[in-house]
């Protein structure tokens, strides 16, 4: 009993995360999260943004809406880069450990 | 801001000359310059005109394009600037304004005609390098239209937050512009 307590104790929840749009700009631009964390990204633009992955993973939101959310479960480790299809200068970065 | 380059498009030279005439004629001293004064339901119909002009711009350019990347931004601008536009509807309705026709908006309506003009003979790169060329030069003016005319022009406060709400998406369709046009292929020179 003493020992699966530790177990829970030690292991970590998944947690959210919230990447705000507005501006033009993901905020914040680097997140670092723990695989199985949840990222949600909520646009605050008057225009429609993505967030869409530029590397070998692919994931995206699709087109958010002004206060629209899009989500995605960190899978795995390392660096993964990001941009808004409809915007091709706005660029973010999830850390995942 | 740079004009050069803009000979075929006279559309952000005549934003920049109605801004700069209505400036002058607002303010005969030279200095300190001072906002013109436009009301707030001929702000309201300045921006609509603005968005409207880019949006038909851009779906002229997407009947006229075969490069992907011109096609896409074709697309994000008739995307962002009718967000825009139903953004701008709904806060009328909401204010009980009804935009209101003037100098300015006939005169983006009178240059935006020109620009077409010039690009409708257009085809394949020339066209492409042509029409981002207009793109650059209409963001450009349209920001400075927004900072120096529009937002200090406007006196409700919910109309001129939309106005600074909608700058930074004119500022980052000004630089995916300038990125674009950059990386389109120069004319080709007489001779090669």
């Amino acid at each position: 009993m003493i020992v699966w307590l530790l177990l829970l104790a030690v292991s970590r929840a998944p947690t959210t995360h919230t990447v705000e749009i507005r501006g033009m700009e993901f905020h914040p631009a680097a997140l670092t999260v723990v695989a199985g964390d949840t990222i949600v990204w909520i646009n605050r633009d008057i225009v429609p943004h993505t967030a869409t992955a530029t590397g070998r993973t692919k994931w995206d939101t699709g087109q958010l809406s002004q206060g629209q959310v899009g989500r995605y479960v960190a899978r795995g480790a390392g660096v993964v880069r990001y941009a808004c299809t409809l915007h091709p200068t706005m660029h973010g970065k999830l850390v995942i450990r | 801001m740079s004009h050069s380059g803009h000979r075929l498009f006279p559309l952000p030279l005549a934003l920049a000359f109605v801004f700069t005439t209505v400036l002058h004629a607002q303010n005969p001293t030279p200095a300190p310059a001072a906002a013109p004064d436009l009301s707030d339901p001929e702000v309201a119909h300045v921006a609509v005109t603005a968005n409207s002009i880019d949006i038909d711009a851009a779906k002229f350019a997407q009947t006229r394009t075969q490069n992907p990347a011109v096609k896409q931004f074709a697309a994000t601008m008739i995307t962002d600037h009718t967000a825009v536009n139903a953004q701008a509807a709904a806060l009328a309705t909401k204010l009980g304004v009804t935009p209101a026709d003037n100098a300015v908006s006939q005169s983006l309506e009178s240059g935006a005609k020109q620009a077409h003009a010039a690009l409708e003979p257009l085809h394949g790169a020339a066209f492409d390098r042509a029409y981002m060329e207009r793109e650059v030069g209409y963001h450009q003016a349209v920001l400075d239209a927004i900072d120096k005319l529009l937002i200090p022009t406007t006196e409700n406060a919910e109309l001129r937050k939309l106005l600074v709400d909608v700058r930074p998406a004119i500022a980052t369709h000004l630089e995916h512009a300038k990125q674009l046009k950059a990386q389109l292929s120069p004319p080709a020179r007489a001779g090669r």
